[in-house]
């Protein structure tokens, strides 16, 4: 009885988001959402609190990198999806990109007993001991875009593996199906940028006539970007498309070919969403990106945090973390005026 | 017959090895003007840099917070023309404003170091951490982008001659360091006071002022690579110009340039700095992945400060036998 409870429980909460937001599509796995083997929720620490009657809530955020445009727009969801509350409150913190800092964060914060945590992985095996240590202690943890390897109690992210395959189909057929692309990888690692690119390059391996001619890092960073592309225009020249993981990158491999004189004669794909990058695509310098929503999978991930605090559902009754993933958008010059300006992040 | 001196030229030597090498690995893409072009555009926000942080490594100093002094000049440039408006003056304004607050950190740095005697280590490790934060409670931690006035991304990408402002900035820059440094008695003072600041003091040169003026002049120029940071990436954001402290150093360091003080030059450190751009843009030429680029660039550098150093070793060790040998024979 307790079981069926608790996946009645599962089926509610996942059935509430999809119809409470409008531009997320979750995806239920039947077998993550099964109900764990032994005794599930007997031995849970999960405390409950009534947010709707004014008991004190408080939520941590662990950015993996606050200066990220990705990071700030998640912040602004979360904090946008807890302003009508006046008893929720929101704490952010900034590891700097560093997994090390968010080990000590996550210690920090499961110590100051914080009701849940939002939580970008920036490393899944370094924080899963962390991640687990919170669940135990009763604190649901939601994951955004890069999950932790453990079970826990959802994961909010937006595509990595179908973005690469949206671009590598729209740069392939804007090229006419051939001839010679390269990529700007972010740092090799991340889950969702090496799906990214797995993606991207096993659906380019579709098309005959184009080939990947060259592949460089430029560490998700602007500047380094636009030495990258300097040199592939250089090696190759020939180049008809360059797909960047990310969009900061996709600008500056647009800023490169804008100052070898080819503005707009390459197909420059990103992928994110970002407003720069959505500006660039308006001016033509990019070609497109698949834009996601940050607002939205902030608040997202704040909704569940909220639903988890609110309710007894708790992470042992799961075998595997659920997932909600944010749709994408496939945005390019004729399409980029739907986005409006209030979901440019 | 004079003979030549060859270890005074080790570095040009090695740059023009280099060349060759990458000449022959790729024959229609690296012997180009635009390739040379972008090497040198690519290091060219380093070589402003290095021309200024050397005077601080000269007289015995450290700065570690040329990135973060960096990103916060191109924060106050973006600011300062977003407040003002898309027109030229503004962009004028705003380079200015820049450049004042560049001296005023390093004058700063200096005033702090030298009244109170801190180790430069500790002043500037503690300001790297004030700059960043005033760029992140004016940007709120956010990109501000500039795609604004033709003034603006001019600096960072018009070319002239095929070559990018920055580049003709960063020789000016180096030839001013150099003149200063070698031509003038102040630059005397500098190797002076980085050799022995007691000594220098005791000889009469104010070691006060010289110090602080290095650190304003460094500062200037941390603050001119933020304002060509910005204008290249067309935005500002707090982290704008992260891992410069290293690569600045770095390239110091190759070229030659002590920490311990009294010993570089600005061609060397400018060597340092197109070293690096070269094996960067090398690296990327051939189609080295990222997996293994940090093993090939870590390996030549060190064969190319090697060599350097052997040569240097040489003349070291060959005055070093003549006068052994005359002592001998007197």
């Amino acid at each position: 009885m307790k079981k069926f409870i608790v996946a009645a429980l599962c089926v509610l909460l996942v059935g509430s988001l999809a119809t409470g937001c409008n531009r997320e599509k979750t995806v239920r796995e039947d077998a993550g959402m099964a109900v764990g083997g032994t005794g599930a929720g007997a031995n849970s620490n999960k405390v409950t609190k009534d947010i709707y009657n004014g008991e004190e809530v408080k939520i941590a955020y662990v950015a993996h990198d606050l200066g990220t445009p990705n990071n700030q727009g998640w912040k602004e969801g979360i904090e946008r999806e807890c302003a009508s509350w006046e008893n929720i409150k929101v704490d952010s913190y900034n590891a700097e990109g560093s997994a090390e800092t968010q080990v000590q964060i996550m210690s920090d914060i499961i110590s100051q007993q914080y009701d849940a945590i939002i939580i970008q992985c920036s490393d899944g095996t370094a924080l899963a001991p962390s991640v687990k240590q919170a669940e135990e202690a009763g604190i649901p943890v939601i994951t955004v875009n890069l999950d932790a390897d453990t079970v826990h109690s959802a994961l909010v992210m937006a595509v990595d593996y179908d973005a690469g395959r949206m671009a590598a189909d729209q740069m392939a057929s804007e090229i006419g199906e051939q001839g010679e692309i390269a990529i700007i990888q972010g740092v090799p690692g991340l889950k969702r940028t090496d799906n990214l690119e797995r993606g991207f390059r096993e659906t380019i391996a579709n098309y005959p006539g184009i080939e990947i001619v060259d592949a460089q890092s430029a560490s998700f960073e602007k500047d380094t970007a636009i030495t990258v592309m300097n040199s592939f225009l250089q090696s190759h020249p020939n180049l008809k498309g360059v797909f960047a993981i990310n969009d900061a990158m996709a600008e500056g491999a647009a800023l490169a070919a804008e100052s070898a004189g080819k503005k707009g004669q390459l197909s420059i794909w990103g992928a994110d969403g970002e407003k720069d990058a959505l500006a660039m695509i308006e001016s033509g310098d990019m070609t497109g990106t698949i834009y996601t929503n940050s607002w939205d999978e902030g608040s997202t991930a704040a909704k569940i945090a909220l639903l988890m605090i609110g309710s007894e559902y708790s992470y042992n009754v799961l075998t595997k973390t659920p997932q909600v993933i944010m749709e994408p958008i496939v945005v390019t010059k004729d399409t980029v005026g739907d986005i409006s300006e209030e979901d440019r992040w | 017959m004079k003979k030549i001196n060859w270890s005074k030229y080790s570095k040009p030597i090695i740059l023009v090895v280099f060349c060759i090498i990458l000449t022959i690995l790729r024959p229609t893409t690296f012997p180009t003007v635009s390739n040379i072009a972008n090497v040198l555009w690519s290091v060219s926000v380093i070589g402003i840099m290095v021309c200024g942080t050397i005077f601080v490594f000269l007289v015995g100093g450290i700065d570690l917070s040329i990135a973060t002094l960096c990103g916060f000049s191109a924060v106050v440039t973006v600011e300062v023309i977003h407040a003002l408006g898309d027109t030229t003056g503004s962009v004028f304004a705003a380079v200015l404003a820049a450049l004042v607050v560049g001296a005023l950190a390093g004058c700063a740095h200096g005033i702090i170091i030298t009244t109170f005697n801190i180790p430069a280590f500790l002043v500037t490790f503690a300001t790297q951490s004030v700059f960043l934060g005033l760029s992140m409670v004016i940007t709120k931690n956010k990109i501000v982008s500039c795609t604004g006035p033709a003034a603006f991304t001019a600096i960072g990408s018009m070319k002239i001659l095929g070559f990018p402002l920055p580049i003709y900035f960063m020789i000016v820059i180096a030839i001013i360091s150099w003149f200063v440094l070698r031509k003038t008695v102040f630059g005397r003072w500098i190797y002076a006071v980085g050799g022995n600041p007691s000594a220098s003091a005791i000889s009469g040169i104010n070691v006060k002022v010289a110090t602080i003026l290095c650190y304003v002049f460094s500062g200037m120029t941390t603050a001119l690579g933020g304002v060509v940071l910005a204008s290249m990436t067309r935005e500002a954001k707090a982290a704008l110009g992260s891992g410069y402290t290293n690569d600045v150093i770095t390239a110091g360091v190759i070229g030659g340039v002590s920490l311990l003080g009294g010993v570089g030059t600005v061609p060397g450190a400018i060597f340092g700095a197109v070293l690096m751009g070269l094996l960067n843009n090398g690296l990327n030429l051939l189609s080295v992945p990222s997996t293994h680029a940090g093993l090939v660039k870590g390996l030549v550098i060190i064969v190319a400060v090697g060599f350097d150093a052997m040569q240097h070793k040489d003349q070291a060790r060959k005055k070093a036998g003549f006068l052994f040998f005359k002592k001998k024979s007197a």
